[in-house]
């Protein structure tokens, strides 16, 4: 209900500004992703405000700019003065007026918000601890179980939607941040050793769904890979999933499915160990890729320079089983994309 | 105050051209060294740019490790900010702040001699790094505890430190020569509210310099110790705080951002009013509207501390928003200077009109990073990527490039080549805003800065590939500038004393001045002594005949000169 009156705020907020956005805001539309969680709503309309009045501000003193370009360009062979004028109290008076009322207004809007962002429930549907270090995420639930990357995959952050989710963040070595750009913030993970209190984030997502996430705060080499997932799904799922996380069994597979299929590569040396292989049409099937050395490889497939399907990449010693979609029958091309031209081979899909 | 004149010893004994720009100590040769030494730096972190941004171009990684990435955004970073923008508008001042006093030369010219040669020497011992096992890689920022010996053990993060340390003590003696300059070296007449905006930016920047870097330089210290000697200031397991270096180097951060700006707002300031043949409209409103900005640039360093949780967001918010007002006002009197001019288009005007609609956009997103819900998404995206660039580059590289081509001919006594200099500015302008603008929507994507790679899936291949064709246009738009400084040294037209009929003293000397600067200066009476010489204050033209003799008791009067 709270989730539509917002939904219709922002469309009539967004249809006002519209002319605006469309007029001043070259180079796309300048808004951040479709949001998922309730907080990130309000973000989300504070942001479409906080544009419309960047766009008014952009478009009248650019405006102003070039019209002064055109209109007040010098004529050749105009040698007079124009008229010298110093300055006049009475503008210089208002001029410092619209700054002023155009700052207060953005701060009380973002206070408003902010007070959203900030807001904590007193019992939270599910809080977990996560512990960030170089370079992965571990995800402590507060009955258990322990979540951490596996075989090269990022970790999964499972949570139930419609419900509050508290993080406690708490890094083990540098400063991270945690960050899922559909959710629209971000908080950092820093040490503050024993009496330091642990940053905390909490959101209610509103939309079932898989949201890719990532560290945001430079973290030395690898910070590039220090990625996660986080899978929002019914309470009912999520609370299979987390008793089977407790009971140690394998937790449900996450997408892909069952492999019918699978097909093994090893990386050495920059080769692959096959050149080719074979797998059945309109199929889903697997990839076990081994990489034997510490160096970046991944597996990609290739219909021409479109690329079909990218694997993650393995950028050290380790394996990875990749899901890959069906494919329609064809001859296709396999490679690694960090080495193209030293990792290649042909794959070929039959009926 | 015994000032000291600096008689020129010509003809007592020769010495070699090279050993005579090594001793130099005067502010003209110094000057133009910082210039010189700037741009060389400015090139190499140029290089690492368009490095950055190859390996970004497309998803997966291609020429580069990561380690070395990350090396070269630090240094790309540190070198642009430190060894180049701030010494190259440095360098201007050293030029044009004592010619636009009346003074022959600055206050202290040996201790400007030693804050010039300070900085190569810095400059080298950061890049030194990559000679010793990989030069630092923790971005220019430094965040500790990624800087502590545990997790950077390289050496290379001591020679950052130490490198940057002596480049911030070039910067304070810069300063302190600055103030001392300005406050005890102006010509008779040229009270606090007759001096070119320029000197007034100048001025409040070397203010800033002297509060804001001794707590960098502290900083750098504390953390060499740390890595060193078992110092414990920001390793919390034995009760140091890693957030505390974050208040340090933003306390010297943020003020550093106006170090920078600043000079180059004041440079606009010459060149919009000379252009537009109008005075600057409200040039006391302009010189408050400076000081405001400087004063609120201490209170204001934790909004880049936003997501740390650690910080007062309403009140780190609500300064961060007041900083608009002053910069309205700047804005708002720069267009007034336009409007009902008679603007002449060169080469330094359109980039000081550039500098306009440049910076407006980075100050616009400056705005919308004050407010706090906002930052929570867009920190430590490529939006924050976009918006200091359009501050640094669309602003005070702008305002480099704009005083480049203003001052040049009274530097060497040549003009650069009008056309060869549109041409410049034409493709550096489409570069810069294809190289930046789809980074702002990059970052509200998602799309983290310094990560040496990225997923194909995010969506984010396009704006990458479109930004790393306006960095290499960038760097296209650098050859015409070459070609025109070395064809302006070898035919260029001489400039005369005037080219541009200017305003301000610089242009009342010859081209290049003299070693003492003036032989004469004409009377002062307001911002603008040379427009009231050539146009007299009923634009009658006034005689020559006006000019009087810079004689020695001018030199007296001017130490005590209010």
């Amino acid at each position: 209900m709270q989730r539509t009156v917002a939904r219709s705020r922002r469309r009539s907020v967004l249809r006002a500004g519209a002319p605006l956005l469309l007029i001043g805001l070259l180079g796309g539309c300048l808004l951040p992703p479709e949001p998922v969680t309730e907080v990130g709503e309000d973000v989300f309309n504070l942001y479409v405000i906080v544009l419309i009045l960047a766009g008014i501000v952009f478009v009248g003193v650019e405006g102003f700019i070039l019209y002064a370009i055109v209109r007040y360009r010098r004529k050749p062979g105009d040698e007079t003065l124009p008229e010298q004028i110093h300055g006049n109290t009475a503008v210089e008076v208002i001029w410092t007026l619209i700054p002023t009322v155009i700052v207060l207004i953005l701060f009380g809007f973002s206070m408003a918000t902010l007070g959203d962002v900030e807001a904590r429930s007193e019992n939270p549907g599910v809080t977990v601890q996560v512990d960030g270090f170089q370079w992965n995420w571990t995800f402590r639930y507060e009955d258990g179980p322990v979540v951490q990357a596996q075989g090269g995959e990022p970790p999964v952050l499972t949570v139930p939607v419609g419900e509050p989710v508290r993080l406690v963040l708490n890094s083990l070595d540098v400063n991270h941040s945690f960050y899922v750009p559909q959710f629209l913030i971000k908080r950092d993970l820093i040490d503050l050793g024993e009496n330091g209190r642990d940053n905390e984030l909490e959101f209610t997502i509103t939309e079932a769904g898989t949201y890719a996430g990532q560290c945001a705060e430079f973290c030395g080499e690898r910070h590039a890979d220090m990625v996660f997932v986080v899978e929002a799904m019914d309470r009912a799922a999520y609370d299979e999933y987390i008793a089977a996380l407790a009971s140690g069994e394998t937790p449900p597979a996450t997408g892909g499915g069952d492999c019918a299929t699978t097909i093994e590569i090893k990386a050495n040396n920059t080769q692959f160990d096959i050149d080719s292989f074979d797998v059945p049409a309109d199929t889903d099937f697997c990839i076990t890729f081994e990489n034997q050395e510490n160096m970046p490889h991944n597996v990609a497939i290739y219909e021409g320079d479109e690329a079909i399907f990218t694997g993650e990449f393995l950028n050290e010693a380790g394996e990875i089983t990749y899901n890959v979609p069906a494919l329609p029958a064809g001859e296709y091309r396999f490679n690694c994309d960090a080495h193209s031209q030293a990792m290649v081979g042909d794959v070929t899909v039959t009926q | 105050m015994a000032t000291t004149t600096l008689e020129p010893r010509a003809g007592t004994y020769r010495r070699s051209w090279v050993l005579d720009w090594l001793t130099t100590v005067d502010h003209k040769k110094i000057g133009i060294l910082y210039i010189a030494n700037s741009f060389l730096f400015f090139f190499a972190a140029g290089i690492l740019a368009l490095v950055i941004r190859t390996e970004l171009a497309v998803p997966g990684m291609q020429f580069l490790d990561q380690a070395t990435y990350n090396q070269a955004f630090t240094m790309h970073g540190t070198i642009m900010l430190f060894l180049f923008i701030i010494p190259a508008l440095s360098g201007f001042g050293n030029y044009i702040v004592p010619l636009q006093l009346g003074a022959p030369d600055m206050a202290f010219p040996r201790i400007n001699a030693l804050s010039f040669w300070l900085l190569p020497l810095g400059g080298i011992l950061i890049f030194s790094g990559y000679l010793f096992g990989g030069a630092a890689a923790e971005g220019w920022t430094g965040y500790s505890p990624l800087t502590s010996d545990q997790y950077s053990p390289g050496v290379g993060t001591d020679l950052w430190i130490i490198g940057l340390t002596l480049v911030g003590m070039a910067s304070i003696l810069g300063a302190v020569n600055f103030i001392a300059t300005i406050f005890k070296m102006r010509a008779p007449g040229m009270t606090l509210f007759r001096m070119p905006i320029f000197v007034w930016t100048v001025l409040v920047t070397a203010v800033l310099i002297l509060l804001a870097t001794p707590v960098l330089a502290a900083g750098l210290i504390a953390l060499f110790i740390d890595r060193n000697y078992g110092g414990s200031f920001f390793d919390p397991s034995v009760g140091g705080n890693p957030v505390l270096w974050q208040h340090i180097f933003w306390f010297f951060g943020h003020p550093e951002v106006y170090i920078v700006i600043l000079p180059a707002m004041g440079v606009v300031s010459e060149i919009l009013p000379v252009f537009s043949r109008k005075p600057l409209f409200g040039y006391r409103a302009f010189v408050f509207a400076t000081i405001a900005i400087g004063l609120l640039s201490f209170s204001v360093w934790a909004h880049h501390m936003f997501t740390t949780g650690s910080v007062f967001l309403p009140f780190f918010s609500f300064m961060t928003a007041l900083i608009a007002i002053p910069t309205g006002i700047k804005m708002f009197n720069w267009l007034a200077t336009l409007w009902r001019g008679k603007l002449m288009l060169t080469t330094p005007m359109l980039f000081a009109l550039g500098f306009l609609s440049m910076f407006l956009i980075g100050g616009i997103s400056g705005v919308m990073l004050a407010s706090p819900p906002v930052d929570f998404h867009v920190q430590d995206t490529y939006f924050v990527v976009a918006h200091l660039h359009y501050v640094f580059f669309g602003g005070s590289v702008f305002g480099v490039f704009a005083a480049t081509y203003y001052w040049f001919p009274k530097m060497f006594g040549r003009k650069l080549n009008e056309p060869l200099g549109k041409i410049h500015f034409w493709i550096h302008f489409i570069g810069f805003n294809l190289a930046f603008f789809p980074m702002h929507q990059l970052g509200l994507d998602g799309m983290p800065r310094r990560i040496s790679d990225y997923s194909p899936d995010a969506g984010w291949n396009l704006l990458n590939l479109v930004s790393t064709v306006g960095a290499f246009m960038i760097a296209v738009s650098i050859v015409p500038l070459l070609i025109n400084v070395i064809a302006t040294f070898i035919n260029g037209e001489p400039a005369g004393d005037d080219p541009w009929e200017g305003n301000t003293l610089e242009w009342a000397t010859t081209s290049p001045p003299p070693p003492h600067n003036f032989d004469r200066l004409p009377p002062i009476h307001s911002e603008r002594p040379l427009f009231f010489l050539t146009h007299g204050h009923g634009h009658a033209a006034a005689r020559p005949a006006d000019l009087e003799e810079n004689d020695e008791d001018d030199v007296e009067r001017r130490g005590g000169a209010v």
